[in-house]
C-alpha cells in the first residue's frame, strides 16, 4: 500500500533528516515508528503526503507515485490540483491536532467532505454525524475546538482524516501534546481503526500501543531505519545496541 | 464678535451634502485599497522573487511618501505627461494608491499570522490553495486583520480632507468655503470636525460588532447553520 524507496531529505546545508529509508507497509498493516525526537519519524511521514518534498527518492501509495507524474522520462512534479487529489486519499493526524478554530468540531469532520468531494451539506453532516460517533464525541458535534480537551480535539482531528475515506492513516506523534490522562482515549479510537483494516503508520512513544496494536515495529534513529520486527522482536529480543539503549531509557 | 451656532442649521444641507462627497472618496478609494492590497499582500507572499520586489518597493514608496503629495502629483503633475484627470477621479487614484500601501501590510500581517500547521491541515485533507484561503486563512486572519484594519480606515477618513487642496468639493473645502464667506470659523469648522466625528463613530462602533462577530467560538454557530447540520442527523435515523 506505502513504498518507500532511497528516501532521504535535506533541510538546508548542514541536517539530515532522512539518510536513506526503504519501506514497504502492506494494506491493513499497523507499522509503528519510534526513535528518539529527531530520528526522522515526523518527516518520513510527512514525505509520504509530500507536506515535506523528499530531497532523493521515491514515494507510493496505492500505486501511484506521490507528488510527481508517472511515466518516463524526467520527473515532473504534479499540479496543486493533482496533489492535492492525491493527499486527499492520505490521511493525516498532527501531534497539535490542528482543527480549524473558526469551525465547529462537526465542520471541521466535514469540510474535506463539502470541498473536496463536493458533496452537499446534508450529505456530509450525515457522514459526519457518523464518524463523531464512532470516535464517541456524538454529544460534541456543535462545540467549537477551543471548549474541547486535547483529547477531544485528537479524536475530532481523527473522524476528520478518516471522513476523507482515505487508504492510509498517518499519525504524526498523536499523543504526544496530551495530558497522560486523555491519552488513553485517543489510543482507543485508533485502535478501532486499526481493527477495521486500516493501514497505518503510527509515530509513537506510546511503547504499550505499539506493542498491542502494531504488525511491525519499525526503530529510527538519525534518519536511518536501524531494525524493524515484529513486536515482540523488537521489545522482547532487540538486536542494535542503539535500540537497546533507546528501549532502557524509554521502558523505564 | 459672538459664537451663534445657530448659524450653522441653514448651512446644514450643503454640510451634509459635502459629507457625502467625503464618505464616496472614502469608502470607493478604501475599497479599491483593499481589494488591490489583498492581492499585492498575496504578491508579497509568493514564491516569485520579482514580484515581492515590487510590491514591496511600491509599499516603501507610497507608504513612506505624503498622501498629500500623491494628489498633487496626480492632479498637477501628470498632466505634464499628458494624463489630465478631473478632481474626483484624481482623488479616487491618488487616495487609492496611498490607502493600498498600508491595507497591503495590515493583510499581509493577518494571512502570516495563520499557523503553518493550519495550512498543512487543510492541505492533508486535500484541499486545494484557492479553497484553503478562502475556507481557513482568510477567516482566521480577519481576526488579526480587523483592528489595525479598521484604523487605518478611520486615518483615511479623516486624511480624505486632504483631497480639499485638490478642489474636490468634500467636507473640509465645503466647510472652508462657507466661513470664508461668512467669517463664521468656530461655528462651521466645530460643525465639520462634528461630522467627521459621527463618520469615525460609525466606523469604530462597526469595528467593536466585527470584532465581537468574529469570536466565532462565543458566538457559535447560527441557528440556521445548526438546523442545516442537524437535519441530516434525522435523516439518518
Amino acid at each position: 500500500m506505502i513504498e518507500v524507496a532511497g528516501l532521504t531529505k535535506r533541510f538546508g546545508e548542514n541536517i539530515q533528516a532522512l539518510a536513506g529509508i526503504d519501506l514497504t507497509v502492506q494494506p491493513g498493516e499497523v507499522v509503528c515508528l519510534i526513535g528518539p525526537s529527531g530520528s526522522g519519524k515526523s518527516t518520513l511521514l510527512r514525505s509520504i503526503n509530500f507536506l515535506d518534498v523528499p530531497t532523493s527518492g521515491v514515494v507510493r501509495v496505492a500505486g501511484k507515485r506521490v507528488g510527481f507524474r508517472d511515466g518516463v522520462g524526467r520527473e515532473r512534479r504534479l499540479g496543486g490540483r493533482e496533489m492535492a487529489a492525491q493527499r486527499a486519499e492520505i490521511g493525516m493526524v498532527f501531534q497539535l491536532f490542528q482543527l480549524w478554530p473558526h469551525k465547529s468540531a462537526l465542520e471541521n469532520v466535514i469540510l474535506g467532505l463539502v470541498e473536496v468531494r463536493r458533496l452537499s451539506t446534508a450529505e456530509a453532516a450525515r457522514i459526519g454525524h457518523e464518524l463523531m460517533a464512532k470516535v464517541d464525541l456524538a454529544n460534541k458535534m456543535d462545540a467549537f475546538p477551543e471548549h474541547l480537551s486535547g483529547g477531544q480535539r485528537q479524536r475530532v482531528a481523527i473522524a476528520r482524516a478518516l471522513a476523507m475515506n482515505p487508504k492510509v492513516m498517518l499519525f504524526d506523534e498523536p499523543t504526544s501534546a496530551l495530558d497522560p490522562e486523555l491519552v488513553g482515549e485517543v489510543l482507543a479510537v485508533m485502535e478501532k481503526v486499526a481493527s477495521e483494516g486500516m493501514t497505518m503508520v503510527v509515530a509513537t512513544h506510546e511503547m504499550g500501543f505499539a506493542r498491542r496494536v502494531a504488525d511491525r515495529v519499525v526503530f529510527m534513529d538519525q534518519g536511518r531505519i536501524v531494525e524493524q520486527g515484529t513486536p515482540e522482536e523488537i521489545f522482547g529480543k532487540p538486536r542494535h545496541e542503539r535500540l537497546k539503549r533507546f528501549l532502557d531509557r524509554i521502558l523505564v | 464678535m459672538d459664537i451663534d451656532f445657530g448659524m450653522v442649521i441653514p448651512y446644514l444641507p450643503i454640510l451634509f451634502k459635502a459629507a457625502g462627497m467625503t464618505i464616496v472618496i472614502t469608502v470607493l478609494s478604501q475599497a479599491i485599497g483593499t481589494v488591490l492590497g489583498f492581492f499585492f499582500a498575496l504578491a508579497r507572499l509568493s514564491d516569485i522573487a520579482v514580484l515581492r520586489g515590487a510590491v514591496w518597493t511600491y509599499v516603501l514608496i507610497f507608504r513612506g511618501t505624503p498622501m498629500l503629495l500623491h494628489l498633487f502629483y496626480v492632479y498637477y503633475a501628470a498632466p505634464a505627461v499628458g494624463i489630465t484627470l478631473e478632481p474626483f477621479t484624481a482623488a479616487i487614484v491618488a487616495m487609492s494608491l496611498s490607502t493600498t500601501a498600508y491595507n497591503c501590510e495590515i493583510l499581509r500581517a493577518g494571512l502570516q499570522a495563520v499557523p503553518r500547521g493550519q495550512i498543512e491541515a487543510a492541505q492533508a485533507v486535500g484541499m486545494t490553495w484557492p479553497r484553503i484561503l478562502r475556507t481557513i486563512v482568510i477567516p482566521q486572519a480577519l481576526r488579526v486583520i480587523i483592528v489595525p484594519y479598521m484604523t487605518n480606515f478611520i486615518s483615511h477618513t479623516k486624511g480624505s480632507s486632504l483631497a480639499s487642496v485638490i478642489t474636490v468639493p468634500e467636507l473640509m473645502l465645503t466647510a472652508q468655503m462657507i466661513y470664508s464667506s461668512t467669517y463664521r470659523a468656530i461655528e462651521i469648522l466645530t460643525a465639520a470636525g462634528a461630522i467627521y466625528l459621527i463618520l469615525t463613530s460609525a466606523l469604530t462602533l462597526a469595528q467593536l460588532w466585527l470584532e465581537k462577530w468574529l469570536r466565532y467560538d462565543e458566538r457559535g454557530l447560527s441557528s440556521r447553520r445548526r438546523r442545516q447540520l442537524l437535519l441530516a442527523a434525522s435523516g439518518n435515523g
